[in-house]
């Protein structure tokens, strides 16, 4: 057999357990989610159920306020994350001591550290305490504007660690030479940072992007267990929506409110690779 | 001279020891409290009294009762710490198998359309669970799997992020490596055990870790596959124990965090070795 074909047959097997677990789990399941996205009660009515969900106020609640917790989550994650991993990058050594600490966070199950948060942010808790005690109002975190507050807050606590130890090893992977004919050139500090380090760092940005997206869905669960079933308006995210007519067997909703809901998701993962065009990440 | 150094570097160590602690607090926090009485417990978390939260890290009284509690009085919360394990660990190899298979094939071997399949893994890797979470439940219901632990067992063992992570371990061993073995008359699956899975250490781990917790933490898929809550793992009960056994959360938390920190703690120096170009040996 020609080495060509071998390889291809071997490929081909290497790959068969993920993509047939792919197909079933993922693939079949999508086409199903849209070909019920077009019935209603058993009969075909094509777009009804997505023009019906247009005009669902709670829809356009919960992708408004998926979209600001995403777009504010995420890009303060990076930036802070990014910014760290340039501190941390000035010692010579991290201790495994300080990299344990950035991963537990992590590591530590969403559901073991509920009780913590409340007593952080319940209306007479330790952060209250803390804002009376300087001569501030107390914030209310459980009710209105300051629930998203909280919830970005504890999604970047979790994730930053994780975030921090991606950009670091990014860091680490740029010769240092970069930064020795910079300097000679008289570059600035900030100079080296915008045009050496930032640039550089793309792939693992990229990486550290996916993760960010992946794990903004999982706050859900903190959303979740931190305000049950229906949460304050400011923190019903898309989740909530599709969890609460997913409890009222509402499939016509669900359905096309998961396609709107991963269309917008692909969109923004092409408007991403758009960006990135020059240093392709499938390259 | 070299003191006054010293001295400069201070603020900086300052600030890293401020960074470690904010995010090892609420941990820190929850292990003191898993060592008081649980009347101690309770009177903490009873938002209704008046004043402010303070942070008590030391106990009134130092007591194990809540672990007491947890071991050996409460058989509930260890058979769902049970479940937890039941459901996770077979979930978490079946995935780190899979992966390592197609990542080694769509990092390394060449085959038509392998970019465009890759893309597919992508868009597939980002999208949530709840958009799958009903289509999944018909795909299970026909299979005959609900309220099975392979209901939550099966799916979980697929991922697109995992293929993803190995895939990029597996572009940083350098190609010769494998034509040298070709050359020897090796065979793909030889190849595969005896020079991928070894170089790809560290990416294997850093999965296994990553995935143990993220099913670990599953709620949705429990509470969506399994009638009989019997079967609920920890993580579902342990997101309504504050309000329903308030006097033994802590330990309760403290004992579901360990099997997560335990991997963490064996595997540590190879966690974040898949991102880095250098010490690959």
């Amino acid at each position: 057999m020609k080495y060509k074909t071998r390889t291809r047959i071997a490929a081909a097997l290497f790959i068969l357990p993920s993509f047939l677990g792919i197909l079933i789990f993922y693939i079949i399941p999508y086409i199903i989610c849209f070909l019920n996205s077009m019935y209603s009660g058993g009969d075909f009515t094509g777009v009804a159920n997505y023009a019906e969900l247009l005009e669902n106020n709670a829809f356009w609640l919960a992708m408004k306020n998926t979209a600001v917790f995403m777009g504010v989550g995420i890009t303060l994650l990076l930036v802070i994350s990014f910014l760290l991993a340039l501190f941390l990058n000035s010692f010579r050594k991290i201790s495994a001591f300080f990299r344990s600490a950035l991963l537990i966070p992590v590591i530590v199950p969403s559901a073991s550290l509920i009780c913590v948060w409340q007593l952080f942010f319940e209306d007479n808790g330790v952060i209250n305490g803390i804002l009376n005690s300087l001569g501030m109002d107390s914030v209310k975190f459980f009710s209105g504007g300051f629930s998203v507050v909280m919830i970005i807050f504890i999604y970047i606590w979790k994730n930053c660690g994780f975030c921090v130890i991606l950009f670091t090893a990014g860091l680490a992977n740029i010769p240092e030479q970069y930064y020795e004919s910079a300097r000679l050139d008289g570059a600035s500090k900030l100079k080296t940072v915008t045009r050496i380090s930032m640039p550089l760092i793309t792939p693992t940005a990229f990486f550290a992007f996916l993760m960010a997206v992946i794990y903004s869905f999982k706050i859900f669960r903190e959303v979740f267990v931190l305000f049950g079933d229906y949460p304050d308006e400011n923190v019903y995210f898309l989740q909530n929506f599709i969890n609460n007519n997913f409890k009222s067997l509402n499939f016509a909703h669900l359905s096309s409110a998961s396609i709107v809901f991963s269309v917008f998701l692909i969109l923004l993962l092409l408007l991403f690779f758009i960006f990135e065009r020059k240093r392709n990440f499938l390259e | 001279m070299k003191k006054l150094k010293k001295l400069k570097k201070l603020p900086k160590y300052i600030l890293l020891a401020a960074i470690a602690a904010f995010f090892l607090f609420p941990v820190i926090y929850m292990l003191a409290m898993s060592v008081m009485t649980s009347e101690e417990v309770s009177r903490i978390l009873d938002f209704s009294s008046d004043g402010f939260k303070s942070i008590d890290l030391i106990p009134q009284v130092f007591s194990l009762e809540q672990y007491y509690q947890v071991f050996f009085r409460r058989a509930d919360y260890l058979l769902e710490f049970w479940n937890s394990i039941i459901i996770t660990v077979p979930t978490v190899i079946g995935q780190t198998v899979v992966c390592a298979l197609a990542a080694f094939a769509f990092g390394k071997l060449e085959f038509p359309g392998r970019d465009k399949l890759f893309f597919v893994y992508i868009i597939l890797l980002i999208l949530p669970t709840q958009v799958t979470l009903v289509p999944n439940y018909i795909v299970l219901n026909n299979m005959g799997l609900l309220n099975s632990f392979l209901a939550v067992i099966l799916p979980g063992m697929f991922s697109a992020f995992g293929v993803c992570l190995l895939r990029q371990s597996v572009r940083y061993i350098p190609d010769a490596f494998i034509e040298a073995a070709r050359m020897d008359g090796a065979s793909y699956i030889n190849i595969f055990l005896k020079i991928i899975l070894p170089q790809i250490k560290g990416g294997l781990v850093t999965l296994f870790l990553l995935c143990f917790i993220d099913n670990y933490n599953l709620i949705e898929q429990p509470l969506a596959y399994f009638n009989d809550s019997e079967k609920y793992p920890l993580a579902v009960t342990m997101s309504e124990i504050g309000v329903n056994d308030a006097g033994i959360v802590f330990a309760c938390g403290v004992m579901f965090m360990i099997p997560p920190l335990l991997i963490y703690y064996i595997g540590q120096d190879d966690v974040s070795s898949p991102f880095t170009l250098s010490d690959k040996g």
